[in-house]
């Protein structure tokens, strides 16, 4: 209980205090108003007008299919290794997972930094595509397209998605698949109707870690489509508004109600979680 | 507020999960109001302190060797914190963030709310005989009448850099800045400056409209909409690459500032690509946007005699050519105009209109500081934009 005063009620507290509170005319620091009392709400009414009625709903939109396209791309790419090195693997699975965190050794605005170069017009992945002669002209991976900024959200949060599931994997109970196939089912029928609803709980968990940070990021988009209006995501206004602007009350207003709306899918996922601890206690 | 081209890292360098927005978020709150306000200078004929010397600046806005040489005359340490927006370091040294003896970068729409909040001391020119060398027009700046409490660093103009071998010079000089919306030929490769005052006052000097420190939200309504169209005609893009982007060719036009071009030359084109690929158009004198940034020593300072000598060494002639030959960007002394700079090879003969001459200069548009509802208003039409209109 605790833990979840120290790290999040009174973080969101605060965070309210800025929405609400006011700015040094100044320096242009924010003014938190600790005092629910004399909190004003004109930065938040003028941010959820411009998402309900303006631009900034589209931006939610955005990030959302971007989000959900990422999501799937995780789940294609990471499914199958995650299943590999649990249930596949036997020998050296140590080896594996180092090869899988390490990754994390490299900070995400590295690998980023990465992708620019690879993905110029005289970068590898063009040499590499017209090499196969699947593409005759180099192709500008960095004109602010959506799909890139997809790519770049898999590429960077598929670790993430992978080492939950990895754990969820592992631990299931091998005799059920084995009673799977012993009850005639070919391979991929004990997949579908043995692993993969056992999978479930693993998959959401992944899914929730991967999504939280992914509703945030903002320099995905920023490095990977030199920063183009059509990619805009929330987490590129939240930056705008908090360390570029003297309104840090918009930005943390759209931090609310990101938090907000990934508040309910976390609801969400905790029921299914505990709907399911509770089937099985059965 | 204004941004600069090392902005770009700072963007890069957050960590970007939602919740994380509390890291900004936590630098974005402070106790400004707590500073009394320093009215004194120091006094004359002090020894130097032992140091370390700690500065604040955007991180290769600074040659490495200068820092190196200081260090050496005068046998002390250098430290530089990094920051990446000068709201950032505002907002940080307002708050106590940071704690440094020099500003090495402010932006002038900055130094007068910094002058108000108490947060530079005044200057003892005493310690500063090299301020002689300083263009004159930046001897009584409007931001700092009598440069009592800064001095400037570097200062560039806002023009459009383009690829001479692929646009017509002649045409973007006598198209302005109808250019860029001219220029569906070269649909992903346009550019606009990370800047909401920037980009929003072109598109109203586009339409002749000169008075960038406007608050008329009608006027910056129709510069919002003239520049979303820029997104659907060109697929525009808002960055401060243009340094690196046009020499290398992945932009072949952009709004940009002209000290972007000169440090382009000298360090971005690829192997076998001559600086005669480059252009740069600005509006002319009296319609041109000149902007500088200036150093200024810190209020609350521990080694503000240090902090003092550094300014001069960094105000010599030689010591500034020299952090120009690596910078790109222009300090503002007498000695380095456009003759001399391009006589000494630091910047190629077509990039000339890149120096801001001292008419330009004297006959500049400033950004002037719009208070927190003037500002308000550029951001939120900036905002609107980076949405996608």
């Amino acid at each position: 209980m605790s833990w979840l005063v120290a790290f999040f009620v009174v973080s969101v507290y605060a965070v309210m205090a800025v929405a609400f509170g006011a700015v040094d005319p100044l320096l242009r620091t924010a003014q938190p108003k600790w005092n629910p009392l004399s909190w004003d709400t004109k930065a938040m009414s003028r941010i959820v007008d411009r998402i309900l009625h303006g631009d900034l709903g589209q931006v939610f939109v955005r990030t959302g299919a971007y989000i959900a396209l990422a999501l799937v791309g995780c789940v294609l790419i990471g499914y199958p290794v995650a299943y590999f090195a649990a249930r596949v693997v036997k020998r050296r699975r140590g080896l594996l997972m180092a090869a899988l965190v390490l990754p994390f050794w490299i900070s995400y605005l590295m690998r980023m930094l990465a992708w620019t170069n690879l993905l110029q017009p005289d970068g590898y992945v063009n040499s590499v595509l017209r090499f196969l002669h699947l593409m005759d002209e180099p192709r500008n991976w960095l004109n602010g397209d959506s799909y890139t900024v997809v790519i770049g959200l898999v590429y960077g949060y598929v670790p993430f998605f992978i080492l939950p599931l990895f754990a969820s994997l592992e631990r299931l109970d091998g005799r059920l698949i084995e009673a799977g196939r012993d009850l005639g089912a070919s391979a991929f029928q004990t997949f579908r109707r043995v692993t993969l609803p056992l999978s479930v709980p693993g998959l959401m968990a992944a899914s929730v870690i991967t999504i939280l940070p992914m509703a945030g990021d903002y320099y995905t988009n920023t490095y990977l489509t030199s920063g183009s209006p059509k990619t805009t995501m929330v987490g590129n206004q939240i930056e705008f508004f908090l360390q570029r602007s003297s309104q840090p009350q918009s930005g943390a207003s759209l931090v609310l109600l990101m938090m907000a709306v990934l508040f309910a899918l976390m609801l969400y996922y905790l029921i299914v979680t505990i709907r399911q601890q509770r089937a099985a206690e059965r | 507020m204004r941004s600069s081209r090392r902005d770009f890292l700072a963007r890069s360098a957050q960590l970007g999960v939602v919740l994380g927005a509390g890291v900004p978020l936590l630098q974005a709150c402070g106790d400004s109001g707590k500073k009394s306000v320093s009215t004194s200078a120091i006094a004359d004929g002090l020894e130097p302190e032992k140091g370390p010397l700690r500065i604040v600046n955007y991180a290769d806005y600074v040659n490495p060797d200068v820092i190196a040489d200081f260090q050496n005359e005068y046998g002390v340490e250098v430290e530089i914190t990094t920051i990446f927006t000068d709201t950032e370091v505002v907002s940080k040294i307002a708050s106590g963030a940071i704690k440094v003896d020099l500003q090495h970068s402010m932006a002038n729409t900055s130094i007068g709310n910094l002058i108000s909040g108490g947060l530079l001391q005044p200057l003892n020119k005493s310690y500063l005989p090299n301020f002689a060398n300083v263009i004159a027009s930046f001897n009584d700046p409007w931001y700092d009448p009598g440069a009592k409490y800064s001095v400037p660093y570097t200062f560039f103009g806002t023009g459009i850099g383009f690829r001479a071998d692929r646009i017509d010079p002649d045409d973007v000089a006598a198209q302005g800045w109808d250019t860029l919306w001219n220029a569906t030929d070269f649909a992903g490769q346009v550019s606009v400056l990370d800047d909401e005052r920037e980009a929003l006052i072109m598109a109203m000097q586009r339409r002749g409209l000169f008075e960038i420190n406007t608050l008329d939200p009608d006027v910056i309504n129709q510069a919002l909409a003239d520049l979303t169209e820029l997104i659907d005609l060109v697929n525009v893009k808002y960055n401060i690459e243009a340094y690196k982007d046009i020499p290398e060719g992945t932009t072949s036009l952009a709004q940009t500032w002209s000290a972007d071009l000169i440090a382009g030359a000298a360090g971005y084109l690829p192997e076998g690509v001559g600086p005669e690929v480059l252009g740069f158009w600005h509006p002319p004198a009296g319609e041109y946007v000149v902007g500088n940034d200036s150093m200024g020593v810190l209020a609350d300072a521990e080694n503000p005699v240090l902090a003092h000598l550094y300014l001069n060494y960094l105000l010599d002639n030689d010591v500034s050519e020299k952090n120009f030959s690596w910078v790109g960007y222009l300090p503002a002394l007498t000695k380095l105009n456009a003759d001399y700079v391009i006589g000494a090879g630091y910047v190629p003969e077509n990039l000339r209109v890149c120096v801001p001459t001292d008419e330009e200069v004297a006959k500049a548009l400033v950004f002037k500081p719009l208070g927190v509802d003037g500002d308000a208003l550029y951001e939120e039409a900036w905002s609107k934009f980076i949405a996608g209109g």
